[in-house]
């Protein structure tokens, strides 16, 4: 995992150079505190830490300042005091700067205190004053003493305001993640979640977010954006990086920008995206980055499966709508086509015999009632196959069957036309719906017939192929016309445009879409010797395992 | 058959009329109602030796009618579907039904069905035969052997298992579910490719073409029906 990590010293030419080393030494000193440089000589890097690390909000020089004003204050204050030697109160007094100082500016000033007092303390105090001459040796271990007390003190006072600073803080940030972790629970939309983060980084940190969620084609999108403000032109790269991997990458995008944290937002299957926010902040914050990844890829997979959710569920009423309308389409108009052709029928049976001519024509009724049937039929197929994602009833089962059951279901449609059929008795089992395979078969053989002139053959011929099975159904006639091979399965089209052949045009449009439906083709060709062939392909797929019958029967001792 | 009684349970007035008329024809007395709930009642009342049952009822469910009827009677129940409802079909063949005729259908299709029914509803002579013959077939039950053209064919125990159980079912529509429990038992479960393969196997062996069957036909989406 690369990690992006350069510091870029801020342009800062127009100001003194004192402030710009002082800048410099402290930037130093943060990363030196924050572990991320080299390391250097120890004494330097502990020096430099307990100098400069501390509150970088208020500017070192101000601290600093308050220290020598306050050991100058006790100074004066204590001036007009000096002759009368009283040593140890003054000694005390200078402490009580210390502790002070200790307390408003921290511990490196707290160091300065002390060692100015000492110095006030021997330069103004103690004989012979204006001078660090020492007349009296026990003095020398007073002033040990005193450095050492002050030195002290100062130091676990300032540790102390430094832990309860600290204490606070994390108190306010943790709060702050409850506050966050709440909204994030009610939220009902990412943008929402995008507001909820940016808010919470920008009263905490004064840090600017960007929400990154890939679109319905994968593509990152920034979501949102009300708190992106000074943010940085995002990077593409260790976005696209963060998105791929489970670790937080920092990258530094150009001069006069601080570091560009880049936290993957992972979920329990997959990557939800990317939470980008700009923190220049010295402070290690990774396990907070980590819990806020967390959170905020929690409410975004949330808002993810609910919105899955919420599509299947007006899928599947709409499925059910279009079902329960084409069933009731096709109860209705079925009802009186079953009605006209059983009477027209029951008119042929009589009794008494009707004459010749109303013979014929019952006969003529009930033929039409028949085809009108099978149209409606086909019309609401296509109705079925068009309007919406076609469900199978996929079974494992050999094409022989189909084969068998279509040609019965058609029987005297293809009267005069003799069917061979080879090369099936030897497929493996297919995994297909029956029901719509066999239609298949029934539009191909009936188009054959139509199609053909009288006594031609019909012929059915499967190949067995590495990955599929095609099946192809030829007959005689004139073929398809050789211009309109492909039109020929749109629908409404017709091989043979204006012909007495009755047909409109819909069946081999059916076949297709479930042909395609199976995951097979469809095509059309004329055959060399004359005549059309129709082939389609369904695919081999991985068939179940069939135990020998020896094995089914164990034990039963036949 | 003259004079059997037949309860014809449908909703479609025009329907009602022809039917009625081919069966007056055929010599049989006609029952008529027109939603489930009156069907059961007259059922009940006329105990009718074949009951005629169309699957769109406005008061639901065929299969719910089959199961209370069969809850007290074992006469054959024909029912009348639209093509579309394969799944609806299995439903109430699986509850008892008997066979079923699609949407629009001939009169000669609908009395040859109603003579087979009420042909097995009395007695099922072919279920108690020792021997019946199909075509070139020849089986004869107590010797468990199997003829075709005077040939012997070897049939594995379970092909002779599924030709004994749709023979005994001449007839009438079997599902796919009734055959594998009847030849598989529960253990058959789902296992259908199974049951397609035997069948296979048995087309193989007594059809004459077995890509067009003659006597082993499949009803496709439900199940099988034997053709004698």
């Amino acid at each position: 995992m690369v990690v992006y990590k350069h510091t870029v010293y801020p342009d800062r030419r127009n100001e003194s150079f004192g402030r710009v080393f002082l800048y410099a030494f402290f930037m130093e000193a943060v990363q030196q505190f924050s572990g991320a440089a080299t390391p250097r000589l120890p004494g330097v890097a502990m020096l430099s830490s307990i100098l400069l690390s501390e509150d970088p909000l208020s500017p070192p020089w101000r601290r600093y300042g308050l220290a020598v004003l306050g050991c100058g204050a006790v100074a004066a204050a204590l001036w007009p005091f000096s002759d009368q030697r009283d040593l140890p109160n003054t000694v005390m007094c200078f402490l009580l700067a210390v502790v002070a100082v200790a307390v408003w500016a921290g511990r490196g000033p707290a160091v300065l205190a002390s060692v100015l007092s000492v110095a006030l303390f021997d330069f103004l105090f103690v004989p012979p004053r204006f001078s660090f001459e020492v007349s009296h040796a026990p003095h020398v271990f007073t002033f040990v003493v005193m450095l050492t007390v002050s030195l002290i003190v100062g130091q676990l006072t300032a540790g102390l305001r430094t832990q309860a600073r600290d204490a606070a803080r994390r108190e306010r940030v943790a709060l702050g993640l409850y506050g966050l972790a709440r909204e994030l629970a009610g939220a009902v939309a990412v943008g929402q979640v995008d507001e909820c983060v940016g808010r919470f980084l920008w009263a905490q940190w004064r840090a600017p977010c960007l929400l990154v969620l890939p679109a319905a084609d994968g593509v990152l999108v920034p979501v949102g954006g009300g708190f992106a403000g000074a943010m940085p032109a995002l990077d593409d790269d260790p976005l696209r990086q963060a998105y791929a991997g489970s670790e937080p990458l920092t990258a530094v995008s150009g001069a006069g920008s601080g570091p560009v944290h880049y936290l993957p937002l992972v979920g329990a299957t997959r990557n939800r995206g990317v939470l980008v926010l700009a923190l220049d902040e010295g402070e290690d914050l990774g396990p907070l980055l980590a819990a806020l990844a967390a959170l905020v890829s929690t409410a975004v997979e949330r808002l993810h499966f609910v919105e899955v959710a919420q599509a299947a569920q007006l899928e599947a009423v709409s499925e059910r709508l279009r079902s329960s309308i084409l069933s009731a389409l096709s109860h209705d108009v079925r009802t009186p086509l079953t009605a006209l052709y059983g009477l027209a029928d029951s008119l042929l049976l009589g009794p008494p015999p009707l004459p010749a001519g109303a013979q014929d024509i019952a006969r003529a009724l009930r033929d039409q009632a028949l085809r009108l049937s099978g149209m409606v039929g086909k019309l609401l197929d296509m109705a079925r196959l068009r309007t919406g994602p076609v469900s199978l009833r996929k079974e494992w089962q050999p094409v022989e069957e189909v084969v068998g059951a279509s040609l019965k279901l058609l029987g005297s449609a293809l009267e005069g036309h003799p069917v061979r059929v080879t090369g099936l008795a030897h497929l493996p089992l297919l995994e297909f719906d029956a029901v719509l395979i066999e239609r298949v078969f029934c539009n191909l053989f009936e188009n054959a017939a139509k199609y053909s002139p009288p006594g031609a053959p019909i012929i059915l011929a499967a190949t067995l192929g590495p990955a599929l099975v095609e099946l192809r159904v030829m007959s005689g006639g004139s073929g398809f016309p050789p211009d309109r091979l492909q039109e020929v399965f749109g629908l409404f089209e017709r091989g043979q445009a204006e012909t007495a052949v009755f047909g409109m045009g819909i069946g081999l449009a059916i076949c297709r879409a479930i042909v395609e439906a199976h995951g097979g083709s469809i095509r059309a060709f004329n055959l060399p010797e004359g005549g059309a062939c129709v082939a389609f392909s369904l695919p081999l797929g991985n068939p179940p395992l069939i135990e020998s019958e020896a094995l089914l029967l164990e034990g039963e001792g036949e | 058959m003259t004079n059997a009684m037949v309860l014809l349970v449908e909703d479609e007035r025009e329907i009602r009329r022809f039917v009625r008329h081919a069966l007056e024809q055929e010599g049989l007395r006609v029952l008529e109602a027109e939603t489930r709930r009156e069907g059961l009642l007259e059922a009940g009342r006329c105990q009718p030796a074949l009951v005629i049952l169309d699957l769109g009822l406005p008061d639901g469910d065929g299969a719910k009618f089959v199961e209370d009827f069969r809850t007290w009677s074992s006469a054959p129940v024909l029912v009348l579907s639209a093509r579309s409802g394969e799944y609806d079909k299995i439903g109430v063949l699986d509850a008892g039904a008997d066979d079923y005729l699609t949407k629009p259908f001939s009169i000669g299709e609908l009395l040859a069905r109603v003579r087979a029914l009420l042909r097995r509803g009395r007695g099922r002579p072919d279920a108690e035969a020792v021997r019946v013959s199909f075509g070139e077939v020849e089986v004869d039950f107590s010797v468990r052997q199997v003829t075709r053209g005077g040939e012997a064919v070897r049939l594995t125990p379970l092909e002779y298992r599924l030709l004994a159980v749709l023979l005994a079912n001449a007839g009438k529509v079997m599902t796919h579910r009734q055959l594998l429990r009847e030849v598989w038992g529960q253990a058959g479960g789902d296992n259908s490719h199974y049951l397609r393969i035997y069948v296979g196997h048995l087309r193989h062996k007594l059809e004459d073409d077995p890509a067009q069957p003659r006597h082993f036909l499949t009803e496709t989406g439900v199940g099988y029906r034997f053709h004698l």
